[in-house]
């Protein structure tokens, strides 16, 4: 790896730019921060809060909704995507976690593949901790982990000194060669480590979710305490289309304007009560405990989770902020330790 | 790379096999290596432009040149939509999809438990034991709600010529035999332990066939079952079919009953509605 000094990020930001479709993080307006495209004049200066999105950068690669193929004249036709160069500019290492773990989970996947494959990722290393996250208890963050972005913004405690920028794969090098950037001389390695010291000091020991994990793998959380929570649960799909991990899709025909159809594939959620209900009645999942069980073990599941070598939550906490029942990942998990 | 499109599929001819069931003759119009390498027990997905697709066993696997046969009961809408087209229209084909049947034909004796729709995915390998030189002793015990309920009539009448088989009925006619198929076992368990259960059908009726055999001494690890599940992609993306930490339609639908009940450790079965007895 690679490290450099970096006099300005927004420098770095308007190269990339140049030749890629840029995408930052920006305020709606509303209150709300989501992704949005930046051109290359822009001058806005680049925030490196911790504070997080409203949504990951999952749907940049599985699509909340997108067409599989076409039926046209009695043929079956590829539809895959034409992703022209992107970068993502400033993700924070829990959610590159997860583009780590969704780049395994859709390793075979045409359509996923062909968006990941247009894609230059530039992470921003938490220097504080977000509200409710718990990065460093999962071991997703909160410094960007090795291999989850081709390039790492390190912001630095010393307002004076320059940014350190680690370039962390072969294409994240060719991307920041034209700038001919200084090595960096100072220790940045002790920084990054002392950063993420002081962050997982803010974020606390998280007991409720480490207790709350060992139960769920010991088989130890009764049926009863599920089928509270399912109580809980208002199958609004919040916390699976939040959740930078959740992958599952259902598929859509629709009519084309040619006389055709299209077959689409949509974010589906497995909170939903007819989620695996099959033609003859028969629904494997059909309490809403149930189905609240399986999201939590997709998530802290050893045996699920063991392919992917780590768990399927990053540790962002979108779920506690979105879920109206109050049963996101602390909710769920001081009850279950509480029971 | 996983290929989602579909290929194209004929619909060759089909006749009433059931009730509400047809038999199908599809052909597939450019058949793979992958195709012709179909084992029984695997499943494909049969798509219906405008109506989605839906997975279904082979009663026979696709042979030289594409043609293989399904059992399909009218169940919704995209069932429906099939059994209103004629031979030669077009169809999409994805597969093969999952696990098939281990094929026992070192085994002795196997025993075939079915129930309703539930005999379509053991019909190719009945009929596989049967074609080999030294036929493995293969018995099936077939339980259906009564005899107009009954599938695969045809495979039912050349099986009845060349093995045991034992036809039982929730609701029997005179003459007929009556009760589930484990009401059966004695007289099937008298010739000898079956090395092999290869069990297909309603949920309740695999895992207590399964603890029947248990109980009368076959090994665990000898217990087949094909599960029933949800399947939307058949590449283990869409997450429908998951039974704990598998995949139905990647790790199934065939699964050894131990390692399905620990599967099912992480995935407890609520005490949900019924669900309605259709198979």
């Amino acid at each position: 790896m690679q490290v450099f000094e970096l006099d300005s990020p927004e420098r770095l930001r308007a190269h990339l730019a140049q030749s890629r479709t840029l995408y930052e993080v920006r305020a709606d307006g509303q209150g709300g921060e989501h992704w949005q495209s930046v051109s290359v004049g822009d001058q806005t200066a680049f925030n490196p809060s911790a504070a997080t999105a409203s949504f990951s950068a999952k749907s940049f690669f599985f699509a909340e909704r997108e067409v599989l193929f076409r039926f046209e004249g009695g043929q079956f036709l590829s539809a895959l995507p034409e992703v022209a160069p992107q970068v993502l500019f400033g993700v924070h290492a829990c959610d590159l976690q997860a583009v780590a773990y969704q780049d395994r989970f859709f390793e075979g996947d045409p359509h996923y593949q062909s968006r990941r494959a247009a894609t230059l990722l530039v992470g921003v290393d938490c220097v504080e901790s977000c509200d409710g996250g718990f990065c460093h208890t999962v071991s997703s963050g909160p410094d960007v982990r090795y291999g989850s972005a081709d390039l790492v913004l390190v912001p630095r405690r010393d307002k004076h000194a320059p940014w350190l920028l680690l370039a962390a794969s072969h294409a994240g090098v060719q991307a920041i060669e034209a700038l001919s950037l200084t090595p960096a001389i100072d220790d940045w390695a002790s920084e990054r480590l002392a950063n993420s010291q002081r962050v997982a000091q803010q974020q606390g020991e998280q007991v409720d979710i480490i207790k709350g994990v060992a139960l769920l793998n010991a088989g130890k959380i009764e049926q009863s305490t599920w089928e509270r929570l399912g109580l809980q649960c208002l199958g609004c799909s919040g916390c699976t289309s939040v959740c930078p991990t959740c992958s599952c899709f259902a598929p859509l025909d629709q009519p084309t304007a040619s006389g055709g159809m299209q077959r689409e594939r949509v974010w589906d959620s497995c909170l939903y009560q007819g989620f695996q209900k099959e033609a003859s009645g028969h629904n494997p999942s059909a309490t809403p405990g149930a189905r609240v069980q399986r999201f939590w073990f997709h998530k802290f599941g050893d045996e699920i989770n063991a392919p992917f070598e780590h768990y399927g939550c990053v540790g962002c906490g979108r779920c506690d902020r979105v879920c109206p029942g109050g049963i996101g990942v602390h909710g769920v998990m001081h009850k279950v330790v509480n029971a | 790379m996983i290929d989602l499109t579909p290929r194209k599929l004929l619909l060759l001819e089909h006749y009433a096999d059931g009730e509400d069931a047809r038999h199908f003759t599809f052909r597939i119009e450019q058949p793979l290596a992958a195709d012709l390498a179909a084992i029984p027990g695997q499943f494909f997905m049969l798509v219906l432009p405008g109506f989605g697709e839906a997975p279904f066993t082979y009663v026979s696997t696709p042979d030289a040149q594409g043609v293989f046969k399904a059992l399909v009961r009218r169940m919704g809408a995209l069932t429906t939509a099939l059994f209103a087209l004629q031979a030669d229209a077009v169809l999409g084909y994805r597969g093969p999809f999952g696990n098939g049947w281990p094929l026992f034909f070192k085994a002795k004796r196997v025993l075939a438990v079915a129930g309703g729709c539930g005999l379509a995915p053991l019909a190719g390998v009945i009929d596989a034991a049967a074609q080999q030189a030294e036929p493995t002793q293969i018995s099936l015990v077939y339980g259906a709600r009564k005899a107009d309920t009954q599938v695969l009539g045809r495979e039912r009448s050349r099986w009845r010529e060349s093995m045991p088989l034992i036809e039982t009925f929730d609701q029997a006619a005179t003459g007929q035999r009556s009760g589930s198929p484990l009401q059966h076992f004695d007289e099937v368990f008298s010739a000898g332990l079956p090395d092999v259960l290869l069990c297909c059908g309603p949920e309740p009726l695999m895992l207590a066939a399964a603890e029947e055999c248990l109980r009368r001494g076959m090994a665990a690890e000898s217990l087949w079952l094909s599960v029933e599940r949800r399947m939307h992609c058949g590449v283990g993306l869409c997450g429908h079919c998951y039974v704990g930490s598998s995949y139905a339609c990647v790790d199934g639908p065939t699964y050894r009953y131990d390692q399905y009940l620990k599967l099912l450790t992480h995935c407890p079965q609520f005490p949900g509605p019924a669900a309605p007895q259709v198979c």
